[in-house]
């Protein structure tokens, strides 16, 4: 059984590879289409890291977009003034701002709900001005421009170029990978636990779940995608400032999420590749373009709170359940020995 | 008396200026049943709140196993071997039967999960065979409370505390009940939360009683149900 879903399951990623890279390829000849696509994989890697923290731990972080942006400055930091290979400046990057993350979102981590959501925004909004106001490693408000894409060497390649379709097969790529190591959480021992502490973290602890611990390993990993999404996403779009790594991002990926369906593999990979490019399809309706937008997703979270897939799922769910009613007689068994 | 398993001392815990146990003594023996009775209010929950981590307490001390457990958080004193019920049932509602005994079963470091043979006995012992692939929150009270206790049971734990297991059941469902907690009694160690007096005196072998966070009587059932003082604070014409 189990050699058979991982059978399963590998040819699910082989499908995936293929998917992406024949997107990449199909889109080559036309930039702005190739552009759309590299952003909307950028946010399946980013939904991913919300998908395990928001859909599976049900923690709302309103901070996600800041550890992005730390994972951003730091390796655009490395790469460029201190002359550090792109490859080897992402790995550190990320660890450090996950660590970051974690350490100020640490605090936040033991509280429920709300509370949590308003720490959250709150780091948010400083990590925003820490990038405002620390020119010397951020260039502020003006932010920084003219990044360059980094050159990639492959044995048996040679010398890629990364200025073409190269890139965005990349970051499809690195989406997969973002999808695949929340799949495998999801279905891991650890994925159990943090569903669990989802649906009632007060009963998890109760049954001798580390829940802390879980949740700050579950932050750690959400927000290593995060900051790798950031720094790709720096080097992809050769721009960044506080802005991009604002508040509206940090909503915009939660919003993505929600829209596609929490706590599903396949609802976050939906909401991005719906929602992210509206906006550029509707550049010419500008006057319309945000109330199209929003009218799209207050319909969808009405007639679907669990989000498109989320949807689907739960109505192919009931119709399973409906088929499986029948209540058990109550007689008394012997009791098994401890 | 056996092995002490559970050995609160002077117990304290205030809310505010609501004093909600006041130096409570506590001693469990190892395969002993253990009853607390007394009025609503009286601190019978917050006693097994502080026992189980989820309420620290102001002054006096909890062992467990001879170890000491006050000030350890909830899931360390669970993998001591301490696992607890509550007034309303509490299960994961929106996951099924099976995803419930699963996580439970890796919680309780058995990775085969349902499959396991300890929990599909459980399962089976506790009539849930037909109801695995039902939410947990679509069951009725009788099945939730059966759920409730094979996830308990799961953890293999050495102490259950049971806070008003027959509570909202129907009379038929109490006796199918009592029966389970009859037999749970040969093998495990049982603290025990009821207001039905019937339960009581079946089940314990020994009842404390509580009464404005104070203990006022500790012994047999037979003797606690004639006691003056607890006939009189909580009782009534029950205890007769």
């Amino acid at each position: 059984m189990n050699r058979m879903r991982a059978s399963k399951d590998m040819w699910l990623w082989i499908s995936g590879a293929a998917l992406v890279i024949g997107l990449a390829l199909a889109t080559a000849g036309n930039r702005f289409a190739a552009f759309i696509i590299g952003i909307v994989f950028l946010n399946v890697l980013w939904t991913a890291g919300m998908n395990l923290l928001y859909g599976y731990t049900g923690l709302v972080s309103m901070m996600t977009a800041g550890v992005a942006g730390i994972g951003a400055y730091g390796t655009v930091k490395l790469f460029l003034d201190y002359g550090w290979s792109f490859w080897f400046a992402v790995p550190v990057s990320a660890v450090g701002a996950a660590a970051v993350g974690v350490i100020l979102g640490l605090p936040a981590l033991r509280l429920r709900g709300f509370y949590f959501v308003l720490s959250s925004l709150v780091i948010q909004v400083a990590l925003t001005l820490v990038f405002i106001y620390f020119p010397q490693f951020t260039n502020g408000d003006t932010g920084i421009t003219q990044i360059p894409r980094p050159g990639l060497w492959l044995p048996g390649f040679g010398a890629v170029d990364l200025t073409g379709p190269g890139f965005e097969i990349i970051l499809g790529l690195l989406a997969l990978a973002g999808v695949a190591v929340v799949y495998m959480i999801i279905r891991s021992r650890m994925g159990a636990f943090i569903i669990a502490i989802r649906e009632d973290d007060l009963l998890a602890e109760e049954l001798g779940i580390d829940v802390t611990r879980y949740k700050v390993m579950v932050f750690f990993i959400s927000s290593l995608l995060m900051a790798v999404g950031g720094a790709f996403y720096a080097v992809y779009t050769g721009f960044i400032s506080p802005r991009s790594f604002d508040v509206l991002m940090s909503m915009n990926i939660w919003l993505m999420v929600a829209f596609g369906g929490r706590g599903t593999i396949a609802g976050p990979i939906i909401g991005s590749a719906i929602l992210v490019p509206i906006p550029f399809l509707l550049q010419e309706l500008y006057q319309i373009k945000d109330i199209f937008y929003g009218s799209l997703i207050i319909l969808v979270t009405v007639a679907m709170p669990a989000g498109v897939y989320g949807t689907i799922l739960k109505w192919w769910r009931v119709r399973r359940q409906k088929q499986n009613t029948a209540v058990a007689p109550v007689a008394i068994k012997r009791m098994p020995a401890e | 008396m056996n092995e002490i398993l559970l050995d609160a001392r002077q117990v304290e815990k205030q809310f505010g200026g609501i004093r909600a146990l006041a130096s409570v003594d506590v001693q469990q023996a190892v395969g002993e049943t253990l009853g607390m009775i007394g009025p609503n209010g009286s601190g019978k929950t917050t006693f097994v709140n502080v026992v189980s981590g989820h309420l620290s307490i102001d002054a006096g001390s909890i062992s467990f196993a001879g170890a000491p457990i006050s000030g350890r958080r909830p899931h360390a004193i669970t993998r001591a071997g301490l696992t607890r019920t509550y007034q309303a049932v509490r299960v994961f509602s929106k996951l099924t039967v099976a995803d419930n005994l699963r996580t439970t079963a890796l919680a309780a470091g058995r990775e085969e999960g349902v499959k396991d043979s300890h929990v599909r006995e459980l399962i089976h012992w506790l009539e849930l065979d037909r109801r695995l692939d039902a939410i947990a929150g679509m069951l009725t009270l009788f099945e939730q409370r059966r759920l409730e206790l094979a996830m308990r049971l799961a953890l293999r734990p050495k102490l259950v505390m049971l806070d008003e297991p027959v509570g909202g059941l129907s009379a038929v469902e109490i006796t199918h009940m009592m029966k389970l907690l009859g037999e749970l009694k040969t093998r495990y160690s049982l603290f025990v939360i009821e207001h039905t007096m019937r339960v009581i005196r079946e089940l314990a072998d020994r009842v404390v009683v509580l009464v404005s966070g104070q203990k006022i009587a500790d012994g047999r059932p037979e003797e606690i149900l004639r006691d003056e003082r607890v006939v009189r604070n909580y009782l009534g014409s029950q205890g007769a």
